[in-house]
């Protein structure tokens, strides 16, 4: 389902809605406005992708959330980071760095071989 | 999951609501800031974020519990899917009812007789130990000796320990009327082997059983009935055959024990001296308890072989014993009559469910548009073998609650197979049958739903949505129906076929020749232990009968030592034929009774040849003795038992020797059993035999009805003897009736489970033709614009029918042919031929399955082709 300019590899949405969620409680719109911005449009996700994945991360108590009023004085549900959610987001990001790693590591090897 | 769950839940929708319309509405903001007109805006939100129910679907499936929201759901749709369809479930919810019901009601009797402990301590390891026949295939049990059970307590090594009752009669008087109560005689172990213990007071021991003390321990009804319940009962003493006993104990309400629930009085055995030593006498019912790591089957060899040793040099040859369980013998003949009618009923259930999955089959086809639509729309198949499979829940759990309506009546009927000798029980619907019945619908709703769950649901959209289209109606689903079809027949034909052979033998029972005339005969028992002198028992013997006969209505009246269809046989002794060796003794027993002169004429015994007693054989020194055909048959084969001599027992040269002078046609003395025995009666007024029992047991031939005359018959005896006990006053319609309670009830049973199962098999049939001539009705009349004749239309699906009823008869007669062995175990020993009962149940089965075909068959043959080719 999740589709547009890139596909996100398996997992790795939950990790980015950790990260963005991170920074400061946020409600589901903004998560979505905020990966597009950050990743200058290579991240697209769509409403269909990004609110069951903050659903289940609720209910697995790695996020909060609570009905607060937005700026322009709307109700929103805002999303923040559990204790549980925290460390999950650090355990990710350093698997997700190791692997990339590794990954690059690989494909430059490649690279070279080939040569 | 709790209740607040479900109070959240609206709460938790509309936040959802809230939640994505929030998100929608800000990027419709926020493009409408960009400059995109707001209706463009929407669309492309519309675009990028998705169908919005799809999304919230998702966001529901991530919840914790969410199976359990579907499941409602299912159920809600399920509900309104069967509202819709008033005929179909009310005929799916008849069929489960009856199925359901059925199982249910029998359970609740298997349960009760079969399963429930019984009221001792650990009664699985108590067993009876019988005494077997001298040859060893034979198992027949009979009662073991007082002797037998002293040694076997003294040298088995298989039991902690061994009691043994015998019966008695007991008279109680002194304190208020005279009353007579089933008494037994029991070994001062009774109550520890049982491991039971009187609810006030205590049982005797050993100790007085041996010294003959005068005790006695009386039962919960006999306590509340003659005693007021009053806890002062014990230290009472209460007048027993005119001697005085002690009451020690009061027994608790449920004990019962055998041979029935009516025991009132238990008193010590205290077997004299010469009864240890004595081999001859055999009247006991013994029962053990198996050492800890014994088993049942261990104990009978270790006994059997013990008994052969110890009656080695005994002079009937040695014997074995029989060692069976407790609960066996309580249940007796009910328990097989219990387990085959619980397999039928469990067969009707599972016709039910054949033809429930047959019918859902069927619409599950007609259903596939809806199937498509649902499919398209998304739902996985997974999903919708689901909701189908939640549908035959609700349909089953519907059923179940109408069969438990069906069940309770059925209860009350079934409540008189409880077995005499298992005491006083109700049937009652409590949480093992609910839970039974609760298991039996959801075994019975997988059974009819899986299959059409995962047929229903393979379903592909474009199959549904085709204009026109039926769904897969494929040859597949065709063969799978038929199978169904021949399965459910082939139950139905078994079950048809018990049940007539148990018709047959039911008839047979019904018809057996007594060999006496059983209407307007009155039998009742008056106890003669206060008249053990000969000349006072002959006195008041003949009193009383000539005060009987003088009572208007009565046209003859005589006394036998024990009435005839007596339950079970005591009193049987060797006897030696005039000129035979005398080793011959030990192959010979016989029953014996003691009656007046005019006991046989009155029953309406029928003479074979020579004649009754007579007034002249009372003074005659000569003993005389009337047998039955079977003992002439088998002593005097193919010639006359006139006149020939034999004695009883071991008495070796002295004895009298009895004369011949008559042969009567069988009487049927023991039960409804079919082997016949050889019975000796010998005449009282005669006053040879003191160790013959007395005749106690009188009958009455009226010319009126037997009840009209009771309460003379009690005037006219205690006109002579006012504290004389009568009891026991009954027809012998009566006692031939409650000899048929078993035959009769597990007849009519089977009869019905038959016939239903008929009716289910009929309609699952004529199911599925009527729609198979529904589906077919485009190519039928093809066929007809291409020249079929309606004829040939008719034969085409009738000849479906014919060969779908004839794989499941032939089926059905196969498994007929196991179910009979079972079976026979219920049919008194009567073998009835089988050739008439499936000729009956064949011509049946065809007549009905005739008529199922027939409708359907003949709708098709009218199809009219130009109707059928333009609904095409």
């Amino acid at each position: 389902m999740a589709s547009s300019k890139s596909d996100l590899p398996q997992g790795t949405l939950d990790l980015l809605i950790l990260k963005t969620v991170a920074l400061g409680p946020v409600h589901g719109y903004a998560i979505a406005q905020r990966l597009q911005q950050i990743s200058r449009d290579v991240v697209q996700v769509p409403g269909g992708s990004l609110y069951p994945a903050l659903h289940r991360l609720e209910t697995r108590k790695l996020l909060a959330a609570e009905w607060r009023q937005t700026a322009s004085g709307r109700d929103a549900k805002f999303y923040r980071l559990t204790r549980s959610g925290r460390a999950r987001l650090e355990t990710e990001t350093a698997n997700w760095k190791r692997l990339s790693e590794t990954v690059g590591l690989i494909l430059g090897m490649a690279e070279g071989g080939a040569q | 999951m709790n209740w607040r769950h479900w109070l959240r839940r609206n709460d938790r929708e509309a936040n959802l609501e809230r939640e994505l319309s929030f998100h929608i509405e800000e990027r419709v903001a926020d493009m409408v800031r960009s400059g995109v007109s707001e209706e463009e805006a929407r669309r492309q939100v519309r675009l990028e974020f998705g169908a919005a129910e799809q999304v919230k679907d998702e966001c529901r499936d991530v919840r914790p519990a969410r199976w359990a929201e579907t499941f409602v759901q299912d159920v809600r749709y399920a509900w309104r899917n069967l509202r819709c369809n008033p005929g179909f479930t009310a005929v799916a919810i008849a069929t489960l009812a009856l199925g359901i019901g059925g199982l249910t009601a029998m359970f609740s009797a298997f349960d009760t007789i079969l399963i429930r402990p019984l009221p001792y301590a650990k009664p699985d390891r108590l067993v009876m130990v019988w005494d077997g026949q001298s040859k060893t295939d034979d198992r027949t049990k009979s009662f073991p000796a007082p002797a037998e059970w002293y040694e076997w307590r003294r040298l088995n090594t298989v039991f902690t320990d061994i009691a043994s009752t015998q019966p008695t009669d007991a008279t109680l008087s002194g304190d208020a009327e005279p009353e007579q109560v089933p008494a037994r005689k029991t070994t001062g172990n009774f109550c520890s082997v049982l491991g039971v213990k009187p609810l006030i007071g205590r049982a005797f021991n050993d100790q007085e059983d041996r010294d003959g003390a005068r005790v006695a321990v009386i039962s919960y009804g006999l306590w509340q009935r003659r005693y007021g319940g009053s806890p002062d009962v014990l230290g009472r003493k209460i007048d027993v055959n005119d001697t005085p006993y002690e009451v020690i104990g009061v027994m608790p309400r449920e004990f019962y024990f055998l041979p029935a629930r009516d025991i009132d009085l238990w008193m010590p055995a205290s077997f004299p001296d010469e009864m240890r030593k004595n081999f001859g006498w055999h009247d006991e019912e013994v029962v053990a308890r198996l050492k800890a790591g014994v088993t049942r089957g261990q104990a009978d060899r270790s006994m059997a072989a013990l008994s052969l040793q110890m009656t080695a040099k005994d002079f009937s040859g040695p014997h074995p014993t029989i060692v069976t369980s407790l609960r066996e013998d309580l249940a007796g003949k009910t328990q097989t009559a219990l387990v085959v009618l619980l397999a039928a009923s469990a067969a009707l259930l599972l016709i039910a469910c054949v033809n429930l999955a047959n019918l859902l089959m069927s619409r599950g086809l007609s259903r596939g548009r809806e199937v498509a639509v649902r499919v398209a729309l998304g739902a996985g198949r997974g999903r919708l073998a689901a909701q189908f499979l939640t549908e035959s829940l609700v349909l089953s759990g519907l059923g179940a609650f109408a069969g438990l309506a069906l069940a309770l009546p059925a209860m009350r009927f079934l409540a008189s197979l409880v077995p005499e000798t298992m005491g006083p029980v109700r049937l009652t619907l409590d949480w093992r049958v609910l839970a039974f019945s609760a298991a039996a619908a959801i075994a019975a709703a997988l059974a009819f739903g899986v299959a059409p769950a995962l047929r229903g649901s393979r379903t592909g959209p474009q199959d549904g949505l085709r204009e026109g289209g039926r769904g897969a109606a494929g040859a597949r689903s065709y063969w799978f129906q038929h199978s169904l079809i021949v399965m459910e027949t082939a139950l139905a034909v078994a079950l048809l076929t018990s049940a007539g052979l148990l018709l047959e033998t039911f008839r047979h029972l019904r018809n057996t020749d007594l060999g006496v005339r059983r209407e307007k005969l009155l039998t009742f028992e008056t106890p003669l232990f206060r008249y053990g002198d000969f000349g006072r028992r002959d006195a008041f013997l003949s009193a009383i009968l000539e005060k009987i006969r003088a009572i208007p209505g009565v046209i003859n009246a005589g006394a036998t030592s024990r009435l005839p269809l007596a339950p079970n046989e005591t009193a049987a002794t060797f006897y030696w034929i005039s000129g035979q060796p005398r080793e011959r003794i030990r192959d010979q027993v016989a029953i014996i009774r003691l009656v007046t002169r005019d006991y046989l004429p009155t029953i309406g015994a029928r003479l074979r040849e020579g004649r009754f007693f007579e007034v002249a054989d009372r003074q005659s020194d000569a003993q005389v003795a009337i047998v039955n055909e079977s003992f002439a048959n088998r002593n005097f084969p193919g010639r006359s038992a006139i006149g020939a001599q034999f004695k009883f027992g071991r008495t070796g040269n002295k004895g009298y020797w009895y004369r011949i002078v008559g042969v009567v046609k069988e009487i049927h003395e023991v039960g409804m059993e079919e082997v016949a025995r050889p019975v000796v009666y010998s005449l009282h007024e005669q006053g040879s035999d003191q160790l013959m029992i007395p005749p106690g047991g009188i009958a009455v031939r009226t010319a009126v009805e037997p009840a009209a005359i009771v309460s003379a018959v009690r005037q006219a005896i205690w006109s002579i003897d006012k504290n004389q006990p009568i009891w026991r006053v009954q027809t012998l319609d009566d006692i031939f009736a409650r000899q048929l309670t078993t035959p009769t009830q597990s007849t009519a049973l089977m009869g019905a489970f038959a016939l239903l199962a008929l009716l289910l098999a009929s309609v699952g049939l004529y199911g599925v033709l009527s729609y198979a001539v529904t589906q077919r009705t485009g190519e039928i009349g093809v066929r007809m614009a291409l020249g079929a004749t309606s004829r040939d239309i008719l034969l085409t699906f009738g000849r479906r029918g014919l060969a779908l009823t004839l794989a499941g008869l032939a089926i059905g007669l196969t498994l007929s042919a196991v179910a009979s062995r079972f079976l026979n175990a219920l049919l008194y020993s009567f073998r009835p031929d089988l050739i008439p009962t499936i000729t009956g149940v064949s011509l049946i089965l065809l007549g009905v399955a005739a008529l199922a075909c027939l409708a359907p068959a003949r709708r098709a043959s009218r199809v009219d082709p130009v109707v059928a080719l333009r609904s095409e």
